[in-house]
């Protein structure tokens, strides 16, 4: 048999499958599209919960403790958790701003989607993480302070410094983790993009000037 | 007097009329799990009916048609990928690889269903533009057309598809039940 009549009959094969349903209604298609919605408020949904529950507790340091360095650092943590939550409802908006790309052509809408993905992995540290650093970062060191002012905290010394450094080293450990994890997924999708790029051989900004 | 809806539900009409079991084909070709490619198939649907809100006829119905299945899909696995760390390569990739899986076929004829379910196999490893290639390729596309949906270059997607035509004849060439005829 030629290679010919092999892949012709090979796309026989293909076109004569039997197919699923192959329209939907008019009642299907509103259904599926505020299915679609709800899943979409579903998923804010839990960031904006997120975010309540990180307003709630710290709202509930800053009214219980006195030291200016904890109270500073439960405010701006609770204000780290509103910008995250107002980036989020933000970028909501833009990405159903962006359904309306879906027919341009598939390389063009693929290479699109990597780098918002790309941009998005990178931006990570900047409006996830960084907005917690100043909270997180004067809180701890209200609690230290707070610590070492009580009355047998000479005694302990050691002990403190050792529980200040594992809280430092872990809040920390996380940033850096997420962070390290998001630039090598990052970069493998940049490998796409480079690639897609010498088809079309469309400059594309690199991994060092991310558009951010 | 039509409604302002009328015109996106007529148009969405007449694409799936045209094109409906093609799509079916291409979600299977994405998603081989019967739910997901359900759920797929549906999301692809979705996407064609809310993009003929902004139809222009720049390009032709059936062009149209497959930008959005495929981006569709495309954008799907991108997200299923990121969840499975899936890893996928090219068709140059697999035509080097062509002699090792070409031995596993000789001396047997395969059934239809296996036949089948091979070709998925091959497809679901494929990296999305490759894939969109060949489940163009397997609908009777040309490479003007190919490319046209793509954004590739139709010099380039006739490589491509010399390059599937070799891999499926290597992987295939014991074929289906026409082989004992």
């Amino acid at each position: 048999m030629t290679n010919d009549n092999s892949t012709h009959e090979l796309l026989n094969l293909w076109q004569s499958q039997e197919p699923q349903a192959t329209s939907m209604s008019a009642k299907e298609l509103r259904d599926a599209s505020s299915k679609l919605e709800k899943r979409v408020f579903w998923r804010n949904s839990r960031e904006y919960l997120g975010a309540a529950i990180v307003v709630a507790s710290f709202g509930y340091y800053l009214y219980k403790f006195e030291s200016a360095l904890l109270r500073a650092g439960s405010a701006l943590t609770i204000a780290g958790a509103l910008f995250v939550a107002m980036y989020l409802y933000r970028k909501g908006a833009a990405e159903t701003m962006a359904a309306g790309q879906q027919s341009n052509s598939c390389m063009e809408f693929y290479r699109m989607e990597l780098v918002r993905q790309r941009d998005l992995l990178l931006s990570v540290w900047k409006w996830y993480l960084m907005p917690f650093v100043p909270g997180l970062g004067l809180f701890l060191l209200g609690m230290l302070q707070m610590v070492l002012r009580q009355p047998a905290a000479h005694l302990h010394y050691g002990v403190v410094a050792l529980w200040f450094g594992f809280s430092f080293a872990f809040c920390a450990g996380i940033f850096a983790g997420v962070e390290w994890l998001n630039r090598k997924a990052a970069k493998a999708l940049q490998k796409e993009i480079d690639a897609l790029d010498q088809l079309h051989q469309t400059p594309e900004k690199t991994l060092d000037s991310p558009a951010l | 007097m039509t409604s302002p809806q009328s015109q996106p539900d007529d148009l969405y009409n007449e694409a799936v009329a045209a094109h409906g079991p093609a799509l079916s084909r291409l979600a299977r070709g994405y998603e081989i799990n019967a739910e997901d490619c359900r759920d797929l198939l549906q999301e692809i649907h979705l996407a064609l009916w809310r993009s003929f809100r902004t139809f222009d006829a720049r390009c032709s119905l059936r062009t149209w048609v497959y930008r959005v299945a495929h981006n569709a899909a495309a954008s799907h696995i991108l997200r299923s990928r990121r969840m499975k760390s899936k890893t996928m390569i090219s068709l140059e990739e697999i035509e080097e690889q062509g002699g090792i899986a070409a031995k596993d076929n000789t001396g047997q004829s395969i059934e239809q269903g296996q036949l089948l379910e091979r070709l998925f196999a091959l497809i679901q490893c494929l990296n999305p533009l490759d894939r969109q290639v060949i489940l163009l390729y397997l609908e009777g596309m040309d490479a003007a057309s190919i490319g046209e949906v793509t954004g590739i270059t139709s010099s380039y997607a006739a490589t491509k598809i010399h390059r599937i035509k070799t891999i499926l004849a290597n992987r295939f060439r014991n074929g289906g039940n026409h082989d004992k005829r």
